[in-house]
């Protein structure tokens, strides 16, 4: 029987929701395998994941759990991963696209010999093989690729598959890591967040800005209509480029996959490369001072206006309706 | 320093959604009347960052592009911004093109140049947007690699110190060189080439070599692309929100959306 092996992924020690995500495409794809699934994770003191990853029906999870994986370097990863495949012996391995498994990732697929897709919306199974959907051009075009025999590796994008449901656990073992040398060393790690909203990934609201809020100065409208609205601060690459702020707040393509239940575009045009970013998004709301900016033909609101005065009359009128409700 | 730049043509990422088509074969781009390829963006800052650090330490800056002649195109354009030399590789470029064919590609060429001190790559071409290549070339060539890398903090004699775009943070890392950096956009701003530099990069030689030349075999792809296609963009043609000035726009809008249970 064809074994498939979803890797899931850990943030401050909980299973993230891309892991179950993951789940959902492994089970997908083993039935129309015919395949038994199992589940690795890699981190330092996972116990509290891994027992969440176990319910996720899922036959058995293999962890591998040493100090040395946080913070995260890759050589470390791949070679817990390694150890993992050995194991298991996988024919397919699942696992979500996060900034870490997008770099130690390939790598795995290099030192193994596999076929990796990237980033992918969709996998499934044909014939022999698997095929796997993915952007392309930033999002602008969609992409089939096939994967033929030997050891194949697909990772998926946030959102493209709903969270599995929890039940009964599986067993749990832990796997022996080898000893290895990295060549690369943590100096230090800076926290990227801003602010004291919610985080940008899994916030419900979130107010992004874009090059027509003009000037640094003015990037506090952002900052206070988020902070009005509970939501998170996000903003585009061109404003990012500028070190406004850090790349962790870039939303789009090349930044944050994001599903709020509403955004707010301030002084965004609306390219392909930002909006690639927002396809999960439930309401999107657009203030663009152009009535022919692209951002008008995917937003379900807007206002056509200046930032610096709609913004402002905004931000009171939210705080009116706030204290009204209080 | 020897420092190695792979570069890729790409379509330009900004070319506007309704001018984009697919080809007859259902796997290429049709390019844009009167629009050729361009050098991918990330490959343009990682000419820069090589740029950057031959100013300050000295050194030599070689660029390699795998494709068609539209390589040699951006071979000439980092030239122009002051690489020494550039060689092109005879193979696949565009969608339907495989990373561990490039890789091996790659690999086998940076081995016929000879030492290497460091290998800068975009960290991922706009087109296929797979982002394996600086891996996989890094793993043919047994380097450690980084990526996406944003600033190279400082490089000496066998290390290099750099920040790497991570989960929510900013890594720094210290890394023993010779080593492989994927570059990100965030790191600079491609310098333009001066007037002389166009002269140059026009007269320069540009090899082509070979799998043959480079003594490996055809490699083959380990992915296939089937087919490409465009969604129809989903128009939902927003409610407008009109009021007799921005302010009173303003207010209208966090009522409509208090309305709607948004907020
Ligand atoms: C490979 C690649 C990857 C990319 N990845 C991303 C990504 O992940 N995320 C991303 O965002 N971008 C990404 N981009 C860049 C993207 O293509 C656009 O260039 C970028 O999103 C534009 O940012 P913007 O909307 O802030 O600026 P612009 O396109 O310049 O738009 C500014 C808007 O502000 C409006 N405006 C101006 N003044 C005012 C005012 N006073 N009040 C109200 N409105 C005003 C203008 O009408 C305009 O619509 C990527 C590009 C490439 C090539």
């Amino acid at each position: 029987m064809p074994k498939i092996l979803v890797i899931g992924a850990i943030s401050e020690g909980n299973l993230t929701g891309t892991s179950l995500e993951a789940v959902t495409a492994t089970l997908e794809l083993a039935e129309a395998m015919g395949a038994e699934v199992f589940g690795g994770l890699i981190g330092d003191e996972c116990a509290r994941a891994a027992a969440r990853f176990a319910a996720a029906g899922l036959s058995e999870v293999f962890v591998a759990d040493h100090a040395r994986h946080a913070p995260y370097v890759a050589e470390f990863h791949v070679a817990a991963a390694q150890a993992i495949v050995r194991r298991c012996q996988p024919d397919v391995i699942l696992a979500p696209s996060t900034s870490e498994t997008s770099e130690w990732m390939p790598i795995l697929s290099g030192r193994l010999d596999a076929a990796m897709a990237s980033a992918c919306t969709r996998v499934g199974f044909e014939g022999d093989h698997l095929l796997a959907t993915r952007p392309v051009c930033g999002g602008a075009v969609q992409g089939e690729y096939v994967l033929k025999g030997g050891l194949r590796i697909v990772t998926l994008a946030p959102a493209a598959y709903e969270a599995a449901t929890l039940s009964e656990p599986c067993p749990i073992s832990l796997v022996e890591l080898p000893d290895v040398q990295a060549r690369v060393t943590v100096v230090e790690q800076l926290n990227d967040q801003v602010g004291s909203g919610p985080p940008l990934r899994t916030a419900r609201t979130v107010v992004s800005g874009g090059l027509g809020i003009g000037n640094r100065e003015n990037w506090s409208l952002i900052e206070d209509a988020a902070a009005a609205l509970g939501a998170a601060v996000g903003a585009t690459r061109a404003v990012v480029e500028l070190g406004w702020v850090p790349h962790a707040q870039q939303v789009g393509f090349s930044g944050q996959k994001i599903s709020p239940e509403l955004y707010l575009a301030v002084g965004i045009s609306g390219a392909v490369h930002h909006m690639a970013g927002l396809a999960g998004a439930k309401t999107i709301v657009a203030i663009n001072k152009d009535p022919e900016a692209s951002i008008f033909r995917t937003a379900h609101f807007g206002v056509v206006g200046d930032a610096k005065e709609v913004v402002p009359a905004f931000i009171a009128r939210v705080k009116e309706l706030r204290a009204q409700q209080a | 320093m020897h420092i190695v730049v792979t570069i890729k043509p790409v379509i330009d990422p900004n070319t506007p959604s309704v001018l984009l088509k697919i080809g007859k074969d259902g796997v290429t781009l049709e390019l844009p009347a009167g629009m050729s390829q361009i050098m991918n963006g990330y490959d343009a800052n990682a000419v820069e960052a090589a740029l950057a650090l031959k100013d300050k330490h000295g050194g030599t800056v070689t660029v390699l592009s795998v494709g068609d002649e539209t390589s040699k195109n951006c071979l000439r354009r980092a030239i122009g911004m002051g690489a020494d030399r550039g060689v092109h590789i005879a193979g696949p470029t565009g969608l339907a093109c495989d990373s561990s064919l490039i890789a091996k590609l790659l690999g086998a060429a940076v081995g016929k140049l000879g030492f290497v001190d460091l290998v800068l790559c975009g960290r991922q071409a706009s087109d296929t947007d797979a982002a394996q290549v600086p891996f996989l070339l890094a793993g043919e060539l047994g380097l450690p690699v980084i990526s996406p890398v944003k600033n190279i903090q400082g490089v000496d004699d066998d290390s290099a110190v750099v920040d790497r775009i991570g989960e929510g943070c900013t890594q720094r890392l210290q890394v023993k060189l010779p080593a492989l950096l994927g570059i990100s956009n965030e790191i600079n701003k491609p310098r333009p080439a001066p007037l002389k530099g166009v002269m140059l990069a026009k007269k320069a030689e540009i090899p082509t070599w070979t799998h043959s030349d480079l003594g490996i075999e055809a490699p083959q792809p380990a992915m296939t692309l089937r087919r490409l296609y465009i969604e129809p963009p989903v128009e939902t043609r927003a409610e407008l929100i009109a009021a007799e000035s921005a302010r009173a726009a303003g207010r209208a809008l966090a009522d409509r959306l208090r309305q709607e249970g948004k907020i």
